[in-house]
């Protein structure tokens, strides 16, 4: 036995193939060339921001209800009225919280770390929006959800928030994070994969590197 | 199916939402008699025509909303946030049709 004890995460999602532990999750280090691909996302840092829906935070992440932006590597994400989730690196969640704690000083603003409590996967092809148009009744035409845009809506009839998020699929594909309680997470990743089925989607692990990132 | 223009989300099906019933002006509590009260708590007009009545959008923004809704026709003239006073501009009612395939909801 190793002198020292590291506990080790574990995604809500189960993707099959070897597995590794990487910063303290265990997860599957399959990768898949398949056109469309659906990646387990959940060691990704997730923080949970709520505060005045006009106030100060807002103003400082300049990010609103149906929007999204990446900040200083952090993807801030307006998933709600006076509601935002922040997804960043392996492992960041506690420097998340501080960075945010230190935009807003007197303003009633609550702050919390959900990495292990909900579940995120990425879903990214040029056949992305088809898959998933079967099982979200919101339009994803460009028109409609472009590159950024984020809402909360029923995805095989669990409440997600979606984000059309190409940047960080990181093909020059569509791209789409989903994220979702823990418990709802690996009925939502088998529906994407059923829903792709006829698109050949594949399953992947979180791809992550020695550094967390991608 | 009904469609319900969410003043936050825009247009979506009504199985996103809880059906929270007709809206009532809570009497004051300190001069309220028995009677008003139990009528407040109880009774409903249950009209066949246009009824002003609370949704709470569980898988969308998680607010409660304000709709004008026509019982027999389902037509919606008017969506508002709740507690909010004048009806919702027409805007959210133009059918931006945000929402796609009305029966896409879920996996069949
Ligand atoms: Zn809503």
């Amino acid at each position: 036995m190793p002198d020292t004890w590291a506990p080790v995460a574990r995604s809500a999602i189960t993707v099959p193939g070897p597995r590794s532990v990487v910063d303290g999750w265990e997860v599957s280090t399959r990768r898949s060339s398949a056109a469309l691909r659906l990646s387990d996302a959940s060691p990704l840092a997730k923080v949970s921001v709520r505060a005045d829906a006009d106030g100060a935070l807002a103003d400082a992440f300049g990010v609103r209800f149906r929007s999204s932006r990446r900040r200083d590597g952090v993807l801030v994400i307006g998933s709600g009225p006076g509601e935002w989730l922040l997804v960043g690196g392996v492992g960041t969640a506690h420097q998340i919280a501080g960075q945010v704690c230190g935009l807003v000083a007197g303003d009633f603003v609550s702050v919390v770390d959900v990495t292990h409590g909900r579940a995120l996967m990425r879903l990214t092809g040029s056949d992305a929006s088809r898959a998933l148009s079967k099982v979200c009744a919101v339009d994803l035409s460009d028109a409609v959800t472009p590159e950024g845009a984020a809402f909360r809506s029923s995805v095989a009839k669990v409440t997600t928030d979606v984000i059309r998020d190409d940047a960080g699929g990181g093909a020059g594909e569509p791209s789409y994070l989903l994220h979702c309680e823990r418990s709802s997470g690996q009925y939502l990743f088998k529906c994407l994969l059923d829903a792709g089925k006829e698109f050949g989607i594949e399953p992947e692990g979180p791809g992550l590197d020695s550094t967390g990132a991608r | 199916m009904i469609r319900i223009p969410c003043p936050h989300c825009s247009a979506r099906n009504s199985a996103e939402f809880r059906h929270v019933g007709e809206a009532a002006a809570r009497p004051d509590p300190s001069t309220v008699t028995p009677e008003q009260w139990r009528v407040y708590l109880y009774e409903r007009s249950n009209p066949a025509g246009w009824i002003t009545e609370t949704w709470f959008h569980t898988m969308g923004c998680r607010r409660f909303i304000t709709v004008e809704r026509h019982t027999v026709t389902n037509e919606i003239r008017s969506v508002r946030p709740a507690g909010s006073s004048g009806p919702e501009p027409a805007e959210a009612l133009s059918g931006r049709a945000d929402a796609g395939s009305p029966d896409a909801g879920g996996q069949a």
